[in-house]
């Protein structure tokens, strides 16, 4: 599924585009992120527990970082297998001030698969929305910014 | 021979234990040492399989084996190919497991076999598979594109067929038409949703080298020879039952799907019985599905509505592998035509490769494509052209004495498509009246003026059935007088437990209550083909007849010695046999049996032999064609999209009807499925082949609640081609069904214009196209 | 589709029921009809290592009149609620929703704390709980506490509650006497999730509306409560335009997601559709009464 947005983060483009390299805000803004082990420049191991209430899946994969150009452009790989099937969210981050602050505007695929996707379709959208949406309002907070 | 059974009413012989939760389907059977097996299945619609590491998974509690294809020695190889045809260039099966490559989600990977399913569902998580994911061709359309990824990458195509069946000069025909009219037609993936998934139970016993199978197939006789070919066995060592099967629809016909290779192989290396069972996720992505065409379609007429010829051209899904061959599309061209004069014909299809569930027939095979994509035409036409939509049938219907009628073209059976017997007008008429034709626009302005949008479809087809190469039938009279009857083809509801022993009662002078069919054993019964295409009560039934029919003679030969009489003056009834006029000088029909098969002293030359038993085959030259017509009223509410179905009329024409009662359940299954495949049941996979319809929240079918009660009216113009006079009902139901919503939608909403040329519908689309026509208004 | 492995727990009263969520709150599900849980073990969709079966505990099963509002016992089956008389009586909207809760065999076994706690996104019973301000109980390791509906659905399938805190009571206030209500929803078949849903009361006076309440399900991740359109509505005397304004109103309020079901646009417009049919039912009702 296609999905994008944009937020108004509460600071400059260079302290965001640090903030989203950094591997401790990605490990704690990342929705279920329970293991993040950099095995290279910019690539990390990565263990989720991502779901919805009781619907937990556990996938084991990898978070990456290409396409750099600093400190306004960057894509963003995660993706897992585990029991409940495999994901793969891929998002294009694109940073330009506004103000004091910085427009930050995405665009990602979130592929789904196997048994979530099999029987979960009603939600999966509106989860993965949410689920994105987390991780931007938990940057939001790191940089200052109020809920 | 009487007639009082074949015809009747007879409630069904099977029924009081199915009912009462005593049948035997393949999940009941329990054998010491049972053994349960689970399949680890691709996740991925198209990949290549990089690594499998199956330790883990070995060392799992309760775990007794895990085999991956490496494991599969001289069972690795490609599935049989069934039903080849030189149009099909590519005819590509699956794997027993998958060795580099899936394609689908859902195809096997590995067997897990353990204590109990719970444990070997436990173990499939164990199992690591390092996938190489590649692109996937999902859609029927993109997948036929230059720059799709393909399926199958040594076919450097993902077409697997072209064909063309032609009748007459198409060609001209169009050049020279006053009138045409085209529509692209859209018909979507469904899946027969039997009550019952598949499943197959194994035992090996290796001191008799006898392999014994249960399976819930629609075939178990080819399912005996190949597992008996592919094990090197000989056939007489291998068994396989088809007990209790609850609903085949068609999906289960196959030879072989992977899990009936597996299982026995794994039985037979564990030495321990084995039993898999789909679950119903699994039977969402791992039993073949079926119903996705795409049809560019013309139709060429004169002034006054009639056919100068018809066209389409059209793309058909096979999925990811086409064990099955080219029935279903095949069937969809002979179809189109109908129960019409077409002069000129021109029918294409490209049969193409997707990342999808494979495709085999599901009830009507092709069937609903063409009714629809021909009633959707002169229905285009009748708007066209001014002409009432019953009336532009009537012009064009084949008359009663125009039979036998040559179609010109070849069917799935490789015969030509001849008309055998029917009334076409009759039916038309017949629907007319019983929907209430006549009255309607009246009845639907009054409606409309009410604020309710109600709207009525008729749609006629015919339906080719009872086709070859055979069935067979022995018939058996045991000294306790009790009848057995054993056949070849399979039973998953259609009531031949009770429509078989009508045919042999009337025969012997019983009741169908004293009549025991066993069907689905090959131990029992080893020569027959299996039950599909609507040909079992022709063939198998026929076969049944011809030797009940001989029994009876026999009968009278062994009754004349015992009553010193001549045998045509002995009569059979109420279960004795006398001699015509003399019925206080009875002997009941076992004891006769019981005489004849002696244990001293030399039998009577004429007897020819012990027992009243008969053995007789029927192979048709070639199949008959029953045909029918659909009414319905139903009404839409433009604001909600939602559909109500207020009344459904059936005229259908099976030649001579066995049972009605076992004919009206086939009739109305068929039309219960066909209303699924109208308005609800939708497969729908995403843009990376990803199943989205896995459970029944989200593959709807319609329940009792959802549907109208069926009125059906039976016609019958007996077929010349079986002594029966019977013609198959099974998939009838289901054929004409979505061009008579597509009909009737269509005129309720004719206030708005709408123009449906899709199935199924859904109230979220029929919303999209009324508010569309709004918009551009 | 077996379970993956679990500890099965039964208590008998609800400080069993609490104990064991406080030892095993972060790893455990409770069991009540089962109706949606079970399915997702099945499916190994979730794989709680305790379940905690609260069926036995049948202090949790009742069915109260307060004189002001509705208590029921977190384990009443649905099926019960449904045709009790004090739910016929004083509150009829939430018998009419209860009707369309999947089937009857669902109800039978489906409880109200259940739907509830589960929270799907097209329940009946979430929405009816918004639209009449009502409110939960629940029992914890941090003691007893009270819950609004407006502040107890989070997301899909998630509330408020914490994972060691064990639902015993919901609490609807009951209309007025002569309130009109009527509950609307468009689903595909019988006993199918909601595609949009919609739960009205009107309370009347004088030919015109009181207090109008209206909630909202299978429009979003949790039930809405249309703010807007209940502003409208309230002092105003119904007309074909008013019920037209409030429908409006409410498809300015919802966003829903689209799905193979049933596109966005199409729960929107008919979450608007359905405000008007079920306003207009309400108003009948209410005139009736009168």
């Amino acid at each position: 599924m296609k999905l994008e947005g944009t937020n108004t983060l509460p600071a400059s483009v260079d302290t965001v585009w640090k903030t989203i390299n950094d591997p401790d805000a990605l490990r704690s803004c990342t929705p279920g992120l329970k293991e993040l082990k950099a095995t290279g420049p910019d690539t990390y191991q990565a263990t989720l527990q991502i779901g919805i209430a009781a619907v937990k899946g556990t996938y084991a994969g990898t978070l990456s970082i290409t396409d750099k150009r600093a400190p306004t452009h960057y894509k963003i790989t995660l993706e897992g297998t585990g029991g409940a099937g495999f994901m793969k969210g891929e998002g294009s981050v694109d940073l330009e001030p506004q103000g004091s602050g910085t427009l930050l505007k995405w665009t990602g695929d979130l592929q789904v698969g196997g048994l979530i996707a099999g029987v979960g379709q009603r939600m999966l959208g509106g989860v993965g929305k949410m689920l994105i949406g987390q991780f931007f309002k938990c940057l939001e907070e790191r940089l200052g910014g109020s809920a | 021979m009487s007639t009082r059974y074949t015809g009747a009413r007879v409630t069904r012989n099977e029924d009081p234990a199915l009912l009462c939760g005593r049948g035997l389907f393949v999940d009941d059977i329990h054998l010491p040492r049972l053994a349960h097996a689970a399949v680890l299945r691709s996740p991925h619609a198209h990949a290549r399989i990089v690594r499998i590491d199956t330790r883990r998974a070995r060392a799992a509690r309760a775990v007794v084996a895990v085999l991956t294809h490496a494991d599969l020695g001289d069972l690795g190889g490609p599935l049989p190919r069934l039903i080849p045809h030189p149009a099909l260039v590519h005819h590509k099966t699956q794997q027993a497991l998958a060795s580099t490559t899936v394609r689908y989600v859902g195809e096997a990977v590995a067997l897990i076999v353990a204590e109990s399913r719970y444990a070997a569902e436990d173990a499939l998580d164990l199992v690591d598979v390092e996938y190489a994911p590649l692109p996937a061709a999902v859609g029927l359309e993109d997948a036929v594109a230059p720059s799709a990824p393909l399926v199958h990458e040594d076919a450097g195509t993902n077409v697997c067929a072209r064909y063309t069946q032609r009748v007459g000069d198409v060609e001209r025909a169009f050049a020279g038409a006053p009138r045409r009219f085209r529509e692209r037609l859209v018909m979507d993936r469904g899946t027969a949703s039997p009550l019952e998934t598949r499943g197959i139970v194994a035992a090996w016993d290796p001191r008799a080298r006898l392999l014994e199978i249960w399976d819930s197939t629609q075939a178990p006789i080819p399912i005996r020879n190949g597992l008996a070919a592919m094990f090197g066995l000989p056939q007489t060592n291998v068994r396989v039952v088809a007990p209790d099967v609850g609903g085949g629809f068609g999906p289960k016909v196959m030879m072989f799907y992977p899990e009936e290779i597996l299982v026995p192989l794994a039985a037979q290396r564990l030495g321990r019985p084995v039993k898999w069972i789909e679950d119903r996720r699994e039977h969402f992505v791992a039993t073949n599905q079926e119903r996705e065409q795409i049809h560019d379609a013309e139709i060429a007429l004169d002034g006054t509505g009639r056919i100068l010829g018809v066209r389409t051209v059209f793309l058909y899904d096979a999925g990811a592998y086409c064990p099955y061959g080219l029935i279903v599309p095949i069937v969809a061209g002979t179809t189109l035509p109908g129960p019409y004069h077409v002069p000129n014909y021109h029918c294409e299809f490209t049969a193409v490769f997707t990342n999808k569930t494979p495709v085999s027939p599901y009830r009507g095979a092709g069937r609903p494509h063409g009714v629809f994509v021909m009633e959707r035409l002169l229905d285009r036409a009748a708007d066209g052209l001014g002409i009432d939509r019953a009336e532009i049938r009537r012009r064009n219907l084949i008359q009663p004495d125009e039979f036998p009628y040559d179609v010109g073209l070849i069917y799935q059976d490789n015969a030509p498509v001849q008309y055998d017997s029917g009334d076409y007008p009759r039916c038309l008429a017949r629907a007319a009246e019983m929907i209430g034709y006549a009255d309607w626009r009246a009845q639907q302005e009054a409606y409309r003026t009410a604020g309710r949008y109600l709207g009525l479809g008729v749609a006629c087809y015919v339906e080719g059935t009872g086709i070859g190469p055979y069935e067979g039938c022995r018939v058996t009279v045991e000294p306790s007088g009790q009848v057995f009857a054993a056949t070849g083809v399979g039973t998953q509801g259609q009531g031949h437990m009770t429509a078989f022993a009508q045919i042999v009662a009337d025969h012997l002078g019983v009741t169908p209550r004293d009549v025991t069919v066993r069907t689905g054993d090959t131990a029992a019964f080893g020569w027959g083909t299996g039950t599909f295409a609507s040909r079992a009560a022709v063939v198998a039934g026929t076969a049944a007849s011809m030797a009940a029919a001989a029994v009876r003679e026999k009968t009278r030969i062994v009754a004349a010695t015992l009553l010193e009489a001549r045998p045509d003056e002995i009569e059979l009834a109420d279960g004795k046999v006398f001699v015509r006029g003399v019925p206080s000088r009875a002997l009941p029909l076992g004891e006769v049996a019981a005489a004849a098969n002696p244990l001293r002293f030399a039998m009577p030359r004429e007897w020819e032999g012990p027992g009243l038993e008969a053995t007789r085959f029927f192979a048709p030259p070639r199949g008959t064609f029953s045909n029918g017509v659909h009414a319905c009223i139903v009404e839409i509410d433009p604001e909600t999209g939602m559909l109500s179905l207020h009344r459904y009329v059936i005229v259908h024409d099976c030649g001579r009807v066995l049972n009605p009662l076992i004919v009206e359940g086939q009739i109305h299954g068929g039309v219960a499925q066909g209303l699924g495949g109208a308005f609800w049941e939708k497969v729908v996979y995403d843009a990376q082949g990803q199943p989205l319809t896995t459970t029944f929240m989200d593959y709807l079918l319609p329940t009792a609640a959802d549907l109208p009660s069926f009125e059906v009216g039976h016609e019958e113009t007996p077929t010349p081609l079986n002594p029966l006079g019977v013609k198959g009902a099974g998939e009838a139901g289901v054929i004409p069904v979505g061009a008579a919503i597509a009909q009737a939608v269509e005129d309720a909403l004719r206030p708005f214009r709408v123009h449906i040329t899709e199935m199924p519908l859904s109230p979220s689309r029929v919303w999209e196209l009324v508010a569309g026509t709004r918009r551009s208004a | 589709m077996k379970p993956a492995p679990f500890e099965y727990h039964c208590p008998r009263t609800v400080d069993e029921g609490t104990a064991l969520l406080a030892r095993y709150g972060d790893d455990a599900k409770v069991l009540a009809g089962g109706q949606s849980l079970v399915p997702l073990m099945n499916m190994r969709l979730a794989r709680p290592a305790n379940l905690i079966d609260i069926n036995r505990i049948e202090s949790l099963a009742y069915i109260r009149d307060d004189g002001r509002a509705l208590r029921i016992g977190a384990l009443t089956r649905q099926r019960a609620a449904e045709r009790a008389p004090q739910v016929a009586e004083r509150c009829p909207l939430l018998r009419d929703a209860l009707r369309l809760v999947g089937h009857a065999q669902i109800r039978n076994r489906g409880t109200i704390g259940g739907s509830i706690a589960h929270a799907d996104p097209a329940a009946e019973l979430t929405a009816v709980l918004v639209a009449l301000d009502g409110e939960v109980t629940a029992r914890g390791p941090k003691g007893t506490r009270v819950i609004a509906a407006r502040d107890l659905f989070v997301s899909y399938l998630t509330t408020s509650l914490d994972p060691r805190e064990l639902l015993t009571e919901v609490c609807l206030p009951a209309p007025p006497k002569g309130a009109g209500w009527s509950w609307m929803e468009i689903a595909r078949r019988h006993g199918d999730f909601a595609l949009a849903g919609v739960g009205v009361v009107l309370a009347v006076r004088g030919g015109k509306i009181t207090a109008a309440r209206i909630g909202l399900t299978g429009v979003g991740p949790t039930p809405v409560r249309p703010a807007e359109a209940e502003r409208l509505l309230t002092g105003q005397t119904p007309s074909e335009d008013l019920w037209n304004g409030a429908a409006e109103a409410v498809r300015a309020a919802v966003a829903p997601d689209g799905d193979i079901h049933a596109s966005a646009e199409y729960r929107t417009h008919v979450a608007g559709v359905l405000t008007q049919r079920a306003l207009r039912e309400a108003w009948e009702r209410a005139r009736e009464a009168a």
